[in-house]
């Protein structure tokens, strides 16, 4: 059968399609560079919605992230946060966080200090950046305010009473309550992202409002698992508090959440709109280093793809995301085969004890940088000039322990762009 | 369809059969239980099964639940699941397998039936109509339309003309049912000067051999219509307005190894390059009224076959055709869209209740677009959107590119608005 090559071609490439990946593709278009972008969606479906910057270190909970920073200079130099500075990392959060805005996902502006968010099981954890449908849980909690939480029959992964359970000491005034999803009560497993779907649908939200109505009695404000809609949270949000009349939060539920979920389509749809070549759920098969830059090989439902590009990002995670492989004696970085930072042999990836407090050595394991954010071959040199890297994939860090994913993802992704754009244009 | 206790032909060894159907590299081991497929998956929860739980009992070598569950009668083989999982697994293959061992008896009948009708006749056609009745309607049809005004005196639909460049394929509906709704595409053709053939063998643009999981069914059938394209030279094998009958083809040839000397490609992707070259000027100056319009991917042509490619042509034609302001995306879409339901043969398979269930959330992404018509570049898509708004009273209506483009071009004649409402059944047509 006849088929047509097809070939994309930009200046810049970005390898990896979570949270780096996408940070990458906004920073470049901001800067006016022409972008394609491949990869798999990753575990980006697996957030919470919380952006965090730093929000652990030894000390424990961090409240004031930049002050955290400073710190974490002096004590883990290598770490990627360390080698961005405090003005680089505002810039990169407030536009990151504002592109979101804009594009209809509400976040936060960045602050001075960390807040403390509520998670599915009603613990409460440090993060910097929230949607702005979560974020009026943490005024009703600062008050005290009377909170009904809702949790649904058949919805696993978020139980209102368990939420209850564990705030209720530092929030008395929580009440829980359980109740039908409107057509959807029948009692069978439902998932949170086909409730925030269906309340995209007026109609759907009235009924809910008339089924949460009554319940509400003396609360002054109402917590939801995180189901208010999927691509227009925030109209979906107005909506329910305009029916009901009190302040309405999310709450996150288990992973895979709408959060993620959110996320993932806005890139899908928005980013293609704004003139990125978006190969979305495709992996870079190949890539070839030449001099004048990059070629991609790939392969979609139709067949072979090829994307030509003057400059690459790879920002393709860890493990999960395919990004590094645990073989049976090493780690490797599965692409390009680049260096990677790990522990000496299989038994030092981890310590005895999992919750061991001071992690695991394999988690730290990661591609190593020179200060251009050009990754590094064998030999310690960079791999290639016009190749850069971002993200979880960087050694050094410990994002999931010390609470800095997005921190790392949209600083490093800041960085490796700013460089990248420059090795593009440079000839 | 019995589905009372269904036994099948013979129990699979789902884990065994994956080894050998996935791609290298691909496992299911790789699965993380996290439940992305069933929470994307309007199916979930249908027979008491979801795409999750058919991986974990494949997993658990729950051969003989697996191999009889009616499920596999409901998922429509869209693979939003292995399109959203962080993974990339593939349920639908394991479906179709499932779906080849029944027997043939236990199967839906609708399904065996439309692809036994195809096998029966030259011309292919589901619907059981015979190269001679396809011609003489053709015929008869053209006639009609010539009769329609000086401008389409010399409008031609050759049949079985040797060399031509685009060899045109046919949905049955329309030669069986709706004989009329072929005028616009061919006035389209005859407005372009498209060098263009039906055939009187294999023109039938649906397969739903493919849908009763009979791979030998599905290969005879593609023979059939590749050696039809083969035989009259042409370059082009241009699927109208359909999905699954592009995907059967151009996978087909892929997985029979099968040798054909043309470029298979969908019609609105040359709507697009026409309308791009000028050779098509549609506008939207027709729409004063503001009517709203959104559209659904197949599929078939989007997520399973041609990518968001395809996605962004359908809506480019859509959004000259009925303005920008007037054109209103579903959430998702493109190849993150939602089968609506009327894929996989799920309309001909006669689990009413089931597939009203699995549109809900079709019905719901359209109602939430409150758009007025709902454009769909697939006859499955098609009938099935028009039945949920039947069943779920909705208000909007479903129509063809063509029935627009002919309306914007100011060509459209008066018996071929079946699909519109009462707001444009008179535009253009003076007093």
């Amino acid at each position: 059968m006849i088929k047509e090559p097809r070939r994309h071609q930009a200046e810049l490439l970005v390898i990896g399609s979570g949270l780096a990946g996408m940070a990458a593709s906004l920073f470049a278009l901001a800067r006016g560079v022409s972008v394609a972008q491949v990869g798999n969606s990753g575990v980006i479906a697996f957030t919470t919605g919380y952006l965090d910057l730093l929000g652990h270190d030894e000390r424990g909970f961090v409240d004031d992230p930049w002050q955290a920073l400073i710190r974490l200079r002096e004590d883990e130099p290598r770490h990627p946060l360390a080698n961005v500075t405090e003005n680089d990392i505002r810039a990169a959060f407030t536009s990151f966080t504002q592109s979101l805005t804009e594009m209809g996902l509400g976040y936060t502006a960045p602050g001075a200090h960390n807040v403390l968010a509520l998670t599915p099981a009603g613990t409460l954890k440090p993060t910097l950046s929230l949607p702005l449908t979560m974020q009026p849980a943490i005024a009703a909690m600062a008050a005290g305010l009377d909170t009904l939480i809702v949790d649904f029959t058949g919805l696993n992964g978020f139980s209102a009473r368990e939420v209850v359970a564990n705030l209720s000491q530092r929030w008395p005034g929580l009440r829980a309550a359980r109740i039908g999803f409107p057509d959807m009560d029948s009692g069978a497993e439902v998932y949170a992202e086909v409730l925030a779907r269906a309340l995209e649908v007026p109609a759907t939200r009235q009924l809910l409002a008339e089924r949460i109505g009554p319940l509400l009695g003396s609360a002054q404000a109402l917590g939801l698992p995180a189901i208010l809609g999927v691509h227009r949270p925030d109209h979906v949000h107005r909506e329910l508090q305009s029916l009901l009349g009190v302040p309405v939060f999310e709450i996150p539920t288990m992973p895979p959440a709408v959060p993620g979920v959110r996320l993932r389509e806005l890139f899908e749809t928005r980013l293609p709109q704004c003139g990125v070549a978006l190969e979305p759920q495709h992996r870079v098969k190949r890539l070839e280093l030449h001099t004048q830059g990059v070629t991609a090989h790939l392969e979609d439902a139709y067949g072979e793809v090829t994307i030509e590009a003057a400059a690459a990002v790879l920002a393709t995670g860890r493990f999960t995301s395919g990004g590094l492989r645990a073989d049976p004696n090493a780690i490797r970085e599965t692409l390009v085969n680049l260096a990677v930072s790990q522990p000496e042999g299989r038994a030092h990836w981890y310590r005895p004890d999992y919750f061991d407090p001071r992690g695991h050595a394999i988690n730290r394991s990661g591609v190593m940088v020179d200060e251009q954010w050009r990754p590094l071959d064998a030999t310690g040199k960079p791999a290639h000039p016009r190749l850069f890297a971002a993200g979880s994939l960087l050694a050094h860090q410990d994002w999931i322990r010390q609470r800095c994913g997005a921190g790392v993802a949209i600083a490093t992704a800041y960085k490796a762009v700013d460089a990248a754009t420059q090795a593009a244009r440079s000839g | 369809m019995n589905t009372a206790s269904p036994i099948a032909t013979h129990t699979i060894d789902f884990k065994a059969a994956a080894r050998d159907l996935l791609p290298p590299g691909a496992s299911y081991d790789a699965c993380l239980s996290c439940g992305l497929c069933s929470a994307g998956c309007p199916a979930s929860g249908l027979e008491g099964m979801d795409p999750r739980r058919f991986i974990r009992m494949a997993m658990l070598g729950m051969n003989e639940e697996l191999s009889t569950t009616p499920w596999i009668w409901t998922c429509t083989q869209c693979q939003r699941c292995k399109y959203v999982c962080p993974m990339s697994i593939d349920v639908a293959v394991l479906v179709g397998l499932a779906r080849g061992a029944w027997p043939t008896e236990k199967k839906p009948s609708g399904i065996v039936r439309s692809c036994e009708a195809q096998l029966r006749f030259p011309g292919t056609s589901a619907m059981g109509l015979q190269e001679e009745d396809f011609v003489e309607t053709v015929e008869e049809t053209v006639a009609s339309v010539r009769g329609q005004g000086d401008r389409f005196a010399r409008l031609e639909a050759p049949i079985d003309r040797q060399g031509a460049h685009f060899f045109v394929n046919q949905n049955s509906r329309e030669p069986a049912t709706e004989p009329e709704e072929m005028g616009p595409l061919w006035k389209i053709f005859d407005y372009v000067g498209a060098d263009w053939t039906y055939s009187s063998t294999g023109w039938a643009a649906e397969n739903f051999c493919m849908f009763t999981g009979d791979d030998q069914a599905w290969r005879k059938m593609v023979e059939q219509r590749v050696a039809a394209v083969n035989r009259l030279g042409c370059k082009v094998w241009l699927n109208t307005e359909c999905g699954h009958s592009f995907y059967t083809v151009w996978k087909g040839v892929e997985r029979f190894g099968l040798k054909a000397d043309f470029e298979p490609a969908s019609l609105v992707s040359y709507y697009a390059r026409w309308i791009r070259e000028g050779r098509l000027p549609v506008n939207a100056e027709w729409n004063t009224q503001g009517i709203k319009f959104t559209v659904q991917d197949p599929c078939q042509l989007v997520r399973k076959s041609l990518g968001d490619t395809m996605a962004d042509d359908i809506r480019y034609v859509a959004r000259m055709l009925v303005g920008e302001e007037n054109f209103i995306d579903m959430a998702p879409s493109r190849s993150a869209n939602y089968c609506c339901g009327g894929g996989g043969g799920f309309l001909q398979a006669g689990m009413k209740e089931q597939r009203w269930a699995y549109g809900k959330r079709k019905f719901d992404q359209i109602t939430s677009t409150q758009a007025d018509y709902v454009l769909t570049p697939c006859h499955n898509c098609h009938s099935q959107i028009e039945d949920l708004a039947r069943h779920f009273h909705g208000g909007y209506r479903v129509v063809h590119f063509w029935t627009l483009i002919c309306l914007s071009l100011g060509m459209l004649g008066e018996h071929e608005r079946k699909y519109l409402g009462p707001d444009l059944a008179r535009l253009g047509l003076g007093a």
